[in-house]
């Protein structure tokens, strides 16, 4: 083998090495603010396609407003507060990306590292959070949710048990992004829940601060 | 005047559009979205500009000739002022023509408010994609 055909075969092995880390690595510009513009029901499920588990009917009809935490000024978290009508504000660091919401002053960390979440963590609303690209679309995977939940509006019920996760699948189209989201509670559901969301870019929005009162929450209960 | 009018209204629509200027919950669980109660000659009690929801009290007079006072939700603060529904848009003392709403469900005299007409003409649209406030002198 002469010098030269070393040399070319090792340029082609470099080039081939580049491609795979570049596939592998391609990634999209998500950073800065976003004003929502969602899809009507605010990207919610038509509800005669939502199908409940037999113990996700006897939570539906059930339902009570005190289950909803932003009525007592807590976060929506996940699943509740994948979308809302809010602006939010994208950070991508390399080993992780911020989701900075108006609403609730909420904020998420989707770990894009490679770690998992450690054994001690605790569910909570805002779970753990972690993320991958495919192409130019992050998929976040979302685990050790809360049960002091819930899905949606009009009393769609979250079980927060330990086998529940949320996928997520973000990707942008010029000043769109959008993002599927697939909430897995077998539990309550027979399929997953799949909501949708979607905002504008907006290099000139703003975040507000979001203080809340508990006792504007609005809840006036039913009369028993 | 208290009147109830059945029906269903552009508060129905709202609820399926989902725009921002919605609350975040489903008003369907609190308040019965198909009913729109009107309040006639009303006087603007106090205007609290305040998230989760915005709210505005005010009195007027019965059909038995009773002073009562009813309270109302609004959207957050935050989008109250993104529609530029801030400030002092409604002030103690303020004299409300109109006032409409989704009753309660709890039957307390509370609602999720629709629109109010403003004695001098001025409208104030509090849900939907028209939020916001309509000057009569401005038409």
């Amino acid at each position: 083998m002469t010098i030269f055909s070393s040399l070319v075969r090792a340029g082609l092995v470099g080039l081939l090495a580049v491609q795979i880390v570049g596939t592998a690595n391609a990634q999209a510009d998500f950073e800065g603010i976003w004003t929502p513009q969602h899809p009507p029901r605010m990207g919610q499920p038509d509800p005669a396609t939502v199908r409940l588990t037999p113990a996700g009917q006897v939570e539906f009809e059930a339902f009570s407003p005190e289950k909803d935490p932003t009525l007592r000024c807590l976060m929506p978290g996940i699943p509740l507060g994948l979308v809302d009508p809010y602006p939010i504000e994208i950070v991508q660091q390399d080993h992780q990306i911020l989701i900075l919401y108006e609403h609730f002053h909420q904020v998420r960390r989707i770990f894009m590292d490679g770690r998992e979440a450690p054994d001690h963590w605790l569910p909570s609303l805002i779970g753990y959070s972690t993320g991958h690209w495919e192409g130019e679309t992050l998929v976040i995977r979302t685990t050790h949710l809360s049960p002091d939940n819930y899905m949606w509006t009009a009393g769609y019920p979250f079980s927060g048990d330990e086998n529940t996760y949320v996928i997520e699948r973000w990707s942008r189209d010029g000043d769109i992004l959008s993002f599927t989201g697939e909430v897995h509670d077998p539990i309550y559901y027979e399929e997953p829940y799949v909501v949708n969301g979607q905002w504008s870019f907006a290099p000139d929005g703003e975040i507000w601060e979001y203080e809340c009162i508990p006792e504007f929450g609005g809840i006036e209960l039913p009369e028993e | 005047m208290n009147m109830i009018k059945p029906g269903i209204t552009l508060a129905c629509t709202l609820l399926l559009s989902g725009l921002p200027a919605v609350a975040h919950h489903s008003g369907a669980a609190y308040f019965e979205l198909d009913v729109d109660i009107e309040h006639t000659n009303a006087t603007v009690v106090s205007y609290d500009i305040v998230n989760p929801h915005g709210r505005l009290a005010y009195t007027f007079t019965d059909e038995d000739g009773n002073e009562v006072e009813w309270s109302g939700e609004l959207a957050s603060a935050n989008n109250l002022r993104r529609r530029g529904l801030g400030g002092e848009i409604f002030k103690p003392g303020d004299q409300l023509a109109l006032v409409v709403g989704n009753p309660s469900r709890s039957g307390a005299n509370f609602s999720r408010l629709t629109r109010v007409e403003f004695a001098n003409g001025d409208i104030a649209q509090l849900t939907g994609r028209n939020t916001g406030i309509t000057r009569a002198d401005a038409e």
